[in-house]
């Protein structure tokens, strides 16, 4: 286009086509000025994020502070793998943002090369502003393996006796034929009876190596019942190799880190 | 309505969709377009606009197959007649069909409602193919208008479609990007002069008074063009209208349809110069004519330098000018010279044809038999013309050009300068007076302003000279004519009955002419004359970049205005410059504390602070009260203007 405008105004010299082509010239140019005040007041810090599973996708927080009295238009944020486009940050205001984030393995992690991109006001100025702060993490073991329930039917003796009917569940497998609900296997569903333990046994233990053949299935698994026995209140403990954690010591987050860094 | 509603948001900072941005941004840039167009394709217009304002849906195959015959039956109903392979040759019925493709393509996408990059480019297209149709100030001022309209429009899309955060962006751009375009388009080398024509043809247009030819036939077509042929600038005032008859050629055969000049190279010999009469001295910019003449004054008493003046006062180059030269002329306002006939110019200047035209052999025959001076014969010969009853017009009827001045002067009575010259200078030779003529440019002072005047195309004129008792005299012959054609004396007069009009006009065509001047005919020359200038000039250089600098300063002053940040109530403004005071001092409201509670938390820290306690009572009141007056606001600004003090 340009191009095409340049040699309207070389073979006609016109200086219509002149000056629209010095307004595009300088339009063009004015663009990155114009970028850097709309990108340079924004201030980004990594906030907590929530609880990150291998496997899992999850959600990096970032808050972005517009310390400008103006509005900041069209800016993008780049994660590692996601971006997310913000059309307008108010001015001197916060805005929370959540970058996707599937991480491939436990253990501590960093995420960094985040960066703010700006093409405002004209696509001729890219600028990018990079949030050099790195946000250190922990990735869960990805929860995986029997559910709480199996591994409780199976303790059945050990932590109580199932008395009152509780309601109806879909099967998984793992539990007993006999609490099969055959009314609606014949209605085509295949459920099972749940039963509320008469007795709940405070002493919920998970030991290491029964909780799989490898380390890492056992690790996850021990990460799925924590996560069940978080969602339930239920206090548990759980035998490692060389240690002992319980939550009447660990928080539950303490636990996973144990089991995350494993 | 609802129609409506699609383009007209119902507030003002309301976001607008993609789609009718883009539509507001073709209807910029095709409002210029629309008088080419020829009434097909404007119906085709409406139609597709008709379609576009009834029909919300993407527009299904058929309808869009409909369309694109519609706009090709469109283009060929438009263009049939002009439309042929040669026709293709003309640059602007080429640009014609480019638009009008282009209008038929961006049609059809338009209709699917999906945009892609050819919906998003067309508007420059489309802004760029303007361009060719039209070189004038309107355009000039349309031009940056459609700028900042599509800049604003690109912009809006950016800012979620929003017209008002939009607006104020682009004309902060707008006026950021002023300066350099002032500074580009002064001082960016320009690479070439002329206007070419990417190897179209021309319209085939004669043009007179400065080719060495005059046709009196279908050639003869007058373009009343405002192109620029010079520019003078006298060193003191502009001689008046009766005497700016600039010199070109200097015609003597009568060939029929046409006169020629005499090549004869004893004409070179000139004895001396004409001394009589007010000696004016002046600058020229003369722009390409690729011909060989210099235009001079009548009559011009000193030689151009690198040029040749010969016995008849006609100054040439040795190359033709294919590029703008500047020279200086002297000359003394004067209607005749003296000179001394040789053989040769008295034959050519003596020639007539009998039989050519018999009518006018005879009343020329009369007069020579009832006079016997050639100062009596020629005044005779004037006073025939005037009897005749001649009309001036730019549009005469076809002569016969077996007998040209028969045809004119007996039967057809209607021309302009060419039929009126040719014809007088047959009638003058026949009563026994040698006679030329002198074809150049005539101005009647209409684009002078001071001591500048510019020449145009259309000022281009010939005119008699006699020669009578040793001296070659001018004769205005148009003077002869009795009436004007009312069309003709349109475009030619310029009158303005009142004074205070005239005044005015005076300075809108002093305006016209240094935008015109400056900047729609700025050139490599121009840009010459100006770095010239500017070396020996300090002052100049001084003026210019005070003038930048100011040029600057406004910019910027606008652009810091656009900038400002929009709070949410004229209260809060007024607050700022003392937030802006308190957070030097380390005091910055938290996020969710209230103003009420912040002014308080700093009251409580700085008791000794006058006015902050009366300036958080009267900013609630404003906020929570119901008399919310313009009062309070102006006491809000002085307890605050106190506070900073």
């Amino acid at each position: 286009m340009l191009f095409g405008l340049f040699m309207e105004a070389y073979m006609h010299d016109f200086n219509l086509v002149y000056i629209t082509l010095f307004f595009v010239f300088s339009l063009a140019f004015s663009a990155g000025p114009l970028g850097v005040l709309n990108l340079g007041h924004l201030k980004s810090t990594f906030v907590s994020s929530s609880r990150l599973f291998a496997h899992e996708e999850g959600l990096i927080t970032l808050s972005i502070k517009n310390v400008s009295p103006t509005t900041s238009w069209s800016i993008t944020l780049y994660g590692e793998e996601d971006s997310i486009h913000l059309p307008s940050l108010k001015g001197e205001s916060n805005t929370l943002t959540h970058l996707r984030y599937l991480p491939k393995k436990r253990g501590s992690f960093s995420y960094q090369n985040c960066y703010l991109e700006s093409r405002y006001p004209l696509s001729t100025a890219r600028l990018t502003l990079a949030i050099k702060e790195v946000y250190e993490g922990i990735i869960y073991p990805e929860p995986r393996g029997k559910t709480l329930e199996a591994f409780l039917n199976e303790e059945e003796t050990h932590y109580g006796e199932e008395k009152e009917f509780d309601g109806l569940s879909a099967y998984d497998g793992s539990q007993k034929l006999t609490h099969i609900h055959w009314p609606s296997v014949a209605k085509g569903e295949l459920s099972v009876k749940t039963f509320i333990k008469e007795t709940q046994t405070p002493n919920l233990v998970f030991d290491f190596y029964k909780a799989g053949k490898q380390n890492e299935a056992r690790l996850s698994q021990l990460c799925l019942w924590v996560l069940a026995c978080e969602k339930k209140h239920l206090p548990f403990a759980i035998k490692m190799p060389k240690s002992y954690l319980s939550t009447q010591k660990e928080s539950i987050d303490e636990i996973l880190t144990i089991l995350a860094t494993y | 309505m609802k129609s409506l509603r699609f383009w007209l948001p119902t507030k003002l900072n309301t976001p607008m969709p993609p789609l009718a941005l883009l539509d507001m941004g073709y209807i910029a840039v095709l409002l210029p377009l629309l008088v080419t167009l020829k009434a097909p394709m404007i119906l085709f217009s409406v139609m597709v606009l008709a379609i576009l304002f009834f029909k919300r849906s993407p527009a299904q195959n058929m309808l869009v197959l409909f369309v694109f015959i519609m706009g090709i039956l469109g283009i060929y109903l438009s263009l049939y007649g002009a439309f042929s392979f040669r026709g293709l040759s003309r640059l602007k019925l080429f640009l014609e069909l480019l638009v009008y493709i282009l209008l038929v393509v961006v049609a059809m996408q338009r209709l699917t409602q999906k945009i892609n990059m050819y919906l998003l480019i067309s508007p420059f297209l489309f802004l760029a193919l303007s361009l060719f149709f039209y070189h004038s100030i309107a355009m000039l001022s349309y031009i940056i208008f459609e700028i900042f309209f599509l800049l604003w429009m690109i912009l809006a899309h950016r800012m979620e479609g929003k017209l008002v955060d939009s607006f104020r962006a682009s004309m902060v751009m707008f006026m950021y990007s002023l300066p350099w375009v002032v500074v580009l388009f002064i001082f960016f080398p320009r690479i070439s002069f002329e206007h070419a024509s990417y190897g179209f043809k021309g319209e085939t247009i004669q043009r007179m008074g400065h080719d060495g030819t005059m046709f009196l036939d279908g050639n003869a077509l007058l373009v009343p063009s405002d192109r620029i042929v010079m520019e003078v600038g006298f060193e003191g005032r502009i001689p008046p209208a009766s005497a700016l008859y600039f010199r070109g050629s200097i015609l003597y055969y009568d060939k029929k349809d046409h006169w020629e000049a005499l090549l004869y190279p004893e004409r070179k010999n000139k004895a001396y110069y004409p001394t009589q009469g007010e000696k004016v001295h002046y600058k020229v910019t003369l722009y390409p004519t690729q011909k060989k003449w210099l235009y001079l004054l009548d009559m011009p008493s000193r030689q151009v330098i690198d040029s040749t003046l010969d016995r008849d006062l006609i100054s040439t180059v040795k190359k033709n000018i294919d590029e703008p030269i500047h020279y200086a002329g002297s000359s003394s306002l004067s209607p005749y010279y003296e000179d001394t006939l040789d053989k040769i110019t008295r034959k050519a200047s003596s020639y007539y044809s009998q039989s050519q035209n018999p009518k006018t052999y005879i009343q020329a025959q009369k007069i020579k038999h009832s006079y016997d001076t050639q100062s009596q014969r020629a005044s005779a010969v004037n006073k025939f013309f005037k009897t005749q009853v001649l009309t001036y017009t730019l549009t005469p009827d076809a002569l016969d050009t077996n007998h040209t001045s028969d045809s004119f002067l007996f039967d057809k009575r209607r021309g302009y300068c060419v039929h009126f010259a040719s014809s007088f200078v047959t009638m003058a030779r026949m009563t026994g007076i040698p006679a030329r003529i002198v074809t150049g440019y005539k101005s009647d002072r209409s684009e002078s302003l001071n001591n500048y005047l510019s020449i145009k195309e259309k000022d281009a004129h010939a005119w008699a000279e006699l020669y009578i008792d040793n001296r070659w005299v001018r004769y205005e012959t148009t003077a002869t004519a009795s009436s004007i054609e009312g069309e003709t004396q349109e475009s030619l007069s310029q009158k303005s009955t009142h004074p205070l009009m005239k005044k005015i006009n005076l300075y809108l065509m002093y305006i016209k002419y240094n935008i015109e001047t400056w900047i729609l005919y700025y050139s490599h020359i121009r840009q010459l004359q100006l770095l010239d200038y500017a070396k020996n000039n300090p002052q100049f250089v001084a003026g210019f970049v005070v003038s930048l600098i100011a040029i600057i300063l406004l910019s910027f002053t606008i652009v810091a205005y656009f900038r400002r940040p929009s709070y949410s109530s004229e209260a809060l403004a007024i607050l700022q410059p003392l937030l802006k005071q308190l957070k030097k001092h380390g005091y910055t409201r938290k996020e969710s504390e209230s103003m009420h509670q912040f002014l308080l938390r700093y009251h409580s820290q700085n008791p000794n602070h006058p006015h902050i306690k009366e300036i958080d009572t009267l900013y609630e009141s404003i906020l929570y009260q119901a008399n919310n007056s313009k009062q309070k606001h102006l006491l809000l600004k002085k307890r605050v203007k106190k506070a900073l003090n």
